[in-house]
């Protein structure tokens, strides 16, 4: 063996150190690297809001590794407030992959003692996603987001939630964003300066200031981390791009993806409700949409054209 | 030093001694998308490592 690791910084701690937080330098052992990510969960949590006594708080979980991570988290930090939470994992109907991660997401519901409910896309839209990629130009990744988002939000809806929580991390968020950037969608950026507007039920990412390697590393000390399959459709181009060039730069530049959504956040709250930026509400199915028919029967009615 | 970066692909890096850091540039792989065990314990990326030492590399970064 070639050195020690030293010790973890925590004062007093004899322990080897797991990792070294790359905003403080601080290099923690597995107790209190677990402490640290739950106290900044739970920092956004209630300095956000996010969550009040007496809600019910849907939790969208794929069975991937951040959304395992966020209803573990949920479930500690939570544990003694009077709030229920539902886990909503969404079977998109992509064979040979939703089996297994469906069969993880069960397998920690249950570890935890969550409610858990599975919804489709075939009992809400009428098709798998497998059938839609064959009846839609589009990439997949665009059609599953936009179907996955209404039937998260309905799922939620339905069991009467006051908030939905989705497991975005640090990275995801910082990605989105230097892609709207990027896309120029000045539209998108304004529209999510006021995030609740027109959906039924406001979403929260308490995972948004925690970067995606210590979710990773959280979800392997707690032993829930497994990993599965990845969707045979992922490779969206240009977020495969800003993620490799966003590591990069935090690489180089330590804290630049948080940095980089302080800033986008000051944006969000300065543009949010701009002229044109407000969503109405679709003249067909009620849902939120920018401006005459939703994305959802947009996509739906030309599948069904097809 | 032998590398494992995935169940079928192992490196082996004839380092006496660096930083997981610097293994993982020698490998082409940015550090912010791994994480690293040595004989089976988690360590962060400013650890010596070398020698006789077998590293496990868990790439979780994935495209989509």
């Amino acid at each position: 063996m070639a050195g020690e690791t030293g010790r973890c910084s925590c004062p007093g701690c004899t322990e080897p150190p797991i990792a070294v937080l790359r905003g403080s330098g601080e290099r923690l052992c597995t107790r209190h690297f677990t402490a640290s990510v739950e106290c900044r969960v739970r920092e956004t949590v209630e300095g956000g809001g996010m969550v009040r006594d007496g809600d019910i708080v849907a939790v969208g979980l794929s069975g991937g590794k951040d959304s395992t991570v966020l209803l573990h988290i949920l479930s500690r930090i939570l544990l003694d407030c009077p709030v229920r939470i539902v886990a909503v994992t969404v079977d998109e109907g992509i064979a040979g992959y939703r089996k297994e991660t469906i069969r993880a997401a069960r397998s920690i519901a249950a570890v935890l003692g969550v409610e858990h409910i599975v919804v489709s896309f075939e009992e809400l839209c009428g098709r798998t996603l497998d059938a839609l990629v064959g009846e839609l130009p589009m990439h997949p990744c665009t059609i599953c987001g936009v179907l996955r988002r209404r039937v998260l939000q309905t799922a939620a809806g339905n069991i009467g939630a006051a908030r939905l929580a989705t497991g975005h991390c640090l990275d995801d968020e910082a990605q989105s964003a230097l892609m709207n950037v990027l896309n120029g969608d000045l539209g998108r950026i304004a529209r999510t300066g006021i995030p609740d507007a027109g959906v039924l039920v406001p979403r929260i990412k308490p995972l948004r200031s925690i970067p995606e390697k210590e979710v990773t590393l959280y979800g392997i000390v707690q032993e829930i981390y497994t990993p599965l399959p990845e969707c045979p459709y992922a490779g969206e181009a240009l977020r495969s791009d800003v993620r490799g060039f966003l590591s990069t730069l935090e690489y180089r530049r330590a804290g630049t993806m948080t940095r980089l959504m302080a800033g986008y956040d000051r944006l969000r709250a300065r543009v949010g409700g701009c002229a044109g930026a407000g969503r109405v509400s679709c003249p067909e199915c009620g849902g939120p949409s920018t401006g005459g028919r939703c994305r959802v029967c947009e996509l739906l009615g030309q599948a069904g054209r097809r | 030093m032998k590398v494992r970066l995935s169940p079928d692909r192992i490196e082996d890096v004839a380092v006496a001694s660096a930083t997981v850091e610097d293994v993982l540039l020698m490998l082409g792989i940015n550090p912010i998308e791994v994480i690293v065990s040595r004989n089976g314990a988690l360590i962060p990326e400013d650890t010596m490592v070398g020698g006789a030492d077998e590293l496990r590399v868990v790439r979780f970064v994935h495209g989509g």
